[in-house]
């Protein structure tokens, strides 16, 4: 039973390994589905809150799949996710470096890095629609990231840590006025 | 541009000093932006790499599947002192990041009673979202020089995102047909 849990999240999160152009951004709807939808292993509400720690935590965005695993099947799912989700690409990325790197300047090198960005990109921008229907956060949800986006945009050396904290007191805000307004 | 590199020949890190200097990045590697700290470790101060073989490496991480970071740091791996090396970098890199995000996970547990949590938490990865828009801007931007790669992405996000086709058969027919597109091009 445990170990058939510890191969399935294997076989769920090799593919994802292979397939995230431009990084764990990319296959974060990809991962909503399969693990909420398919497997059921954790509810939406898990899923925002796995997201959450994954980006409040140091290390790639990718680290998604090492919580789910430890949410599934403790310390020995983190592992097995983390291994599936970083060997496959990192194995990719040696072997295509250590056989490309002298082509760089080569025609098909170039063309296969600038055709594969923007399929990079098509799946961050689904990933973060996903995220929204998931969250199902309303008006709140659009200002916080919008302008947790603003912030970062003109911004940029602004810590990651400091957006973050900012979007959880101002949800924490928005939160106790609204309690406030439909008591009055 | 002159690069800021002499041309003394470049030392060969110890393993575990890779190993080390990977796990230092690797837990303090707050949201990203990671590149241009590794830029600045490996080839400013330690010397380890020169300026045009980390562009490289750099442009090879950003387009294969996987972190970009964790890619990085293979290809600076690999350079530096062969297979051994990239397993040296990735290991360091990433043996932080996994116990400080299952750490974090069992705060939050522990936190679980207390009632305004959900709220922060959404408000967290609401912010979060933020990160992941601006990824997106910048990338539409790089796109509007050559317009079919704006067409791929809208193609792309809407199948995936809106109608909610399975990610890996859509990026696997994509892919393709992006690349032969900016073949055409150059």
């Amino acid at each position: 039973m445990r170990f058939d849990t510890l191969v399935a999240i294997a076989l769920v999160f090799i593919p994802f390994s292979l397939t995230s152009i431009g990084g764990g951004a990319a296959i974060v709807a990809g991962i909503q589905h399969e693990t909420v939808t398919v497997h059921a292993w954790v509810n939406s509400r898990e899923f925002l809150d796995l997201f959450a720690v994954s980006r409040a935590a140091p290390g790639p965005g990718m680290m998604l799949a090492t919580v789910i695993g430890w949410k599934v099947a403790g310390w020995l799912g983190a592992f097995v996710a983390t291994l599936a989700l970083f060997v496959p690409s990192s194995m990719l990325c040696y072997s295509v470096f250590k056989l490309t790197n002298h082509h760089r300047d080569k025609k098909w090198h170039r063309a296969m890095r600038e055709g594969l960005a923007p399929v990079g990109i098509g799946l961050i921008i689904a990933g973060v629609l996903s995220l929204f229907r998931l969250a199902d956060g309303g008006v709140t949800a659009f200002v916080i990231a919008g302008l947790s986006g603003v912030i970062l945009y003109f911004a940029p050396r602004f810590p990651v840590l400091g957006v973050l904290a900012l979007g959880g007191l101002a949800a924490m805000l928005a939160s106790t006025l609204s309690t406030w307004v439909s008591a009055l | 541009m002159t690069s800021p590199v002499p041309a003394s020949p470049l030392e060969t890190p110890r393993l575990r000093s890779l190993f080390l200097l990977c796990f230092k990045i690797g837990v303090l590697s707050f949201g990203g932006g990671l590149s241009g700290w590794l830029y600045k470790e490996f080839v400013l101060s330690k010397r380890w790499i020169d300026e045009e073989d980390f562009s490289s490496s750099l442009a090879i991480s950003q387009m294969l599947p996987g972190a970009n970071v964790v890619n990085l740091v293979i290809c600076m791996g690999e350079q530096l002192r062969g297979p051994v090396g990239a397993l040296a970098c990735v290991l360091g890199f990433l043996v932080g990041p996994f116990f400080a995000v299952v750490g974090l996970c069992q705060l939050f547990d522990a936190l679980a009673g207390y009632p305004l949590l959900p709220v922060i938490s959404d408000g967290v990865a609401f912010a979060a979202m933020g990160l992941l828009i601006i990824m997106c801007v910048h990338g539409v931007r790089r796109a509007m020089r050559f317009p079919p790669s704006i067409i791929t992405i809208a193609v792309t996000a809407i199948l995936v995102g809106i109608f909610r086709f399975p990610l890996i058969p859509v990026a696997c027919v994509i892919a393709p047909i992006s690349v032969a597109l900016a073949w055409r091009r150059i």
